[in-house]
């Protein structure tokens, strides 16, 4: 199996050749992947070097915790690697961002109104958790198209709490 | 001795008091609330009860219901711990209506230091020098505060009066900004201390929290166990203690003077038993009292370390009516040690708190290491109280080793289930203002970046890139085996969505 492993703008093919052996770049490397006691944790032996990191997915693509430093890296195989390029970035003014709860708690401020007119960095919602206050801001500047959530209410990890579509002046960040 | 003694508190400090009480041979009595049924201090106590609902004012805040709990037990004494009712004078003063000795100050000392603006009015009028501010002003209305501010100088720091732990305080830059700080500090104030009155006070820059602990008995004797440097903080809560102070390190002048003048503070309000006394130190060596501190900290381990002293069995030994066990002189220092907090806060995700069970959890040993925790694999971290998993404290002959002790800790430490600021910790003790003890209250957020400060590391791009590879890899033929085919268009979604639950 074929992948192509992309991490901080650097792209490095990786072949699958059996369950010890990978073609990393050029390479051809002894590697021994064991889960510690079935979670996320793995210890990883190349060519008799041992590494342990946390590896997990999210919407970023795939997080590793090594040595006190978080990678982003984003794994395609050859095929899906090859659509994905012939397809144009869709992003762009008019796109929808939704705020989902970062973490369980309460809102405590709702300082917008469903359709107001919102700058990048201002303030959506001020949820309470753990004790503290935190601010949830807003990406880029947009307008509010739908709030979900009033003061007062206990959200849930990842409800949603709004939409918020991209103004048209500014290219979202 | 005491036979029983209730604690009043949950999580790493309910434990470690139990711990006290245990090589003390007192039976302990803890309380819980519905969230917290499979804690640990529940099930490590030798008598459990249930105070009610998961928030804290539902449970770990009613008073009455706690002192119910001590009298129906026969408890013969109360320790708060740290937060909830620990500094609340009603609450000490129900404890000894009820029959119960409250592990802590007096009920007047902890109304007098509890109120932030009568404290330093006090202390000020004991002589010791306060940060100019509104102390002795009372209860402040906005336009008051407005009013006060420029006679103050910007920039300044709103505080709540009975705050603690940063909550309820703000920086304000100037005049503009300052009546939308005044309502959010309030609003924090508000629904964390019932109480939504704030002061002022002069932001002192480039300035290190240095607080001194203290004990006391009840005969009028004082002594302090040294500083613990506490300049490490963000949004003004401590993330990393240490002692000795690498700002005082060798000026043992300036030490005994601020170790005299948190005596003299102590002294100003007649205290008894365990306490702290916050000062600010500017660049120049000069310091102001900031405020006391009327239970036990968070960070008290340190000065264990350093001093050897066992805080809560003299915290303890005192409140049943015995002398201090030591004498001034015989407090002595050795080596360093350092605190790092361990809190479910995502350092790559601008510390949003992160709650969820713990699947994990791999604490270092080893030589001079020191976990004071509550969790354990399987134990929930719930969105109702605060953020700390587990307290690590290092001991080193020498503040380097310590720091070089620390690191390896911290690699050693696996958490998972919780995004954790372990990483946090590991670039601060790789960062040059760090490693050499040259750092203000200010540097978590003025300078300090993880990018930044991760630049210096070595980097394993290759090996990032092919961990990850192998964990897709088998995990997509793992699922491929066990679900079969799905009909979904790509394999690599599906993974994605079914695994996103389990972050």
């Amino acid at each position: 199996m074929k992948y192509i492993a992309e991490v901080d703008g650097l792209e490095i093919p990786v072949e699958i050749l059996d369950e010890h052996h990978v073609c990393f770049g050029k390479e051809i490397l002894d590697v021994d992947l064991a889960a510690v006691s079935g979670q996320p944790l793995y210890s990883l032996i190349v060519n008799g070097e041992s590494f342990e990191g946390y590896v997990y997915p999210d919407e970023r693509g795939w997080q590793v915790l090594l040595m006190g430093r978080s990678y982003s890296v984003n794994i395609e195989d050859e095929r899906e690697k090859r659509l994905q390029t012939s397809e144009t970035d869709l992003a762009s003014p008019g796109r929808e961002f939704i705020l989902k709860a970062p973490m369980p708690g309460l809102a405590i401020a709702v300082p917008i109104n469903e359709g107001q007119r919102v700058e990048k960095g201002q303030i959506l919602v001020i949820l309470e958790s753990m004790k503290m206050q935190n601010e949830l801001r807003a990406p880029y500047a947009g307008t509010v198209a739908r709030l979900r959530i009033k003061v007062g209410d206990s959200v849930q990890l990842k409800q949603i709490l709004l939409n918020l579509v991209a103004a048209f002046s500014k290219a979202p960040s | 001795m005491f036979k029983k003694i209730l604690i009043a508190n949950r999580g790493e400090i309910a434990i470690r008091i139990l711990r006290a009480c245990r090589e003390l041979g007192i039976k302990t009595v803890a309380v819980y609330s519905e969230a917290d049924r499979q804690a640990l201090h529940v099930r490590y106590a030798d008598e459990a009860y249930l105070l009610g609902p998961s928030p804290a004012r539902e449970s770990y805040l009613r008073g009455d219901k706690i002192i119910d709990i001590a009298r129906n037990c026969a408890a013969d004494a109360v320790h708060p711990g740290y937060g909830f009712l620990a500094e609340r004078a009603d609450f000490a003063a129900a404890c000894e209506d009820a029959g119960l000795v409250f592990i802590g100050p007096k009920a007047s000392s902890i109304a007098a230091m509890g109120d932030k603006a009568v404290a330093r009015a006090m202390v000020a009028k004991a002589g010791v020098t306060v940060v100019p501010g509104t102390e002795g002003e009372g209860s402040l209305r906005d336009d008051e505060l407005l009013a006060f501010a420029p006679k103050i100088g910007f920039p300044l720091i709103i505080k709540a009066v009975s705050g603690g732990g940063g909550k309820g305080m703000r920086d304000v830059r100037n005049l503009g900004e300052m009546p939308d700080l005044i309502q959010s500090a309030r609003r924090e104030a508000e629904s964390s201390f019932g109480d939504g009155n704030v002061y002022l006070e002069r932001l002192v820059e480039g300035a290190r929290h240095i607080e001194f602990q203290i004990m006391a008995d009840q005969f009028g004797n004082v002594i302090h166990l040294g500083e613990r440097e506490c300049s490490i903080q963000r949004r003004h809560q401590k993330l990393i203690e240490e002692s000795p102070s690498p700002f005082l390190a060798d000026d043992e002048p300036l030490r005994q003077r601020m170790g005299a003048v948190a005596i003299q503070a102590a002294r100003a309000v007649d205290y008894a038993n365990a306490g702290t006394i916050e000062f600010l130190v500017d660049k120049d060596r000069n310091f102001y009292f900031l405020e006391m501190n009327t239970r036990l900290q968070v960070e008290h381990p340190v000065t264990e370390t350093v001093t050897g002293m066992d805080i809560v069995a003299e915290q303890i030994r005192v409140a049943f009516g015995w002398q201090l066990s030591r004498k001034q002189e015989d407090i002595q220092w050795r080596g360093a040690a350092i605190e790092c907090r361990i809190n479910a806060e995502d350092p790559y995700n601008g510390f949003l708190p992160s709650s969820g069970r713990i699947t994990l959890t791999q604490p270092p040993t080893g030589p001079g290491v020191r976990i004071d925790t509550g969790v354990y694999a399987g134990f929930e971290i719930s969105p109702y109280y605060d953020p700390l998993i587990s307290k690590m404290i290092v001991w080193g002959e020498t503040r380097p080793q310590a720091v070089i002790r620390m690191r390896r800790a911290l690699e050693e430490y696996k958490i998972v289930g919780v995004r954790t600021n372990i990483p946090f910790h590991q670039t601060m003790m790789d960062t040059y203002p760090f490693i050499t003890g040259k750092y203000d209250t200010r540097f978590v957020e003025e300078q300090f970046s993880m990018l930044d400060a991760a630049e210096n590391r070595e980097l394993y791009l290759d090996i990032a890139a092919l961990m990850a590879t192998l964990v897709a890899h088998f995990q997509m033929e793992h699922n491929v085996q066990v679900y079969g085919k799905l009909g979904q268009k790509s394999t690599w979604k599906w993974i994605g969505r079914r695994m996103r639950p389990n972050r």
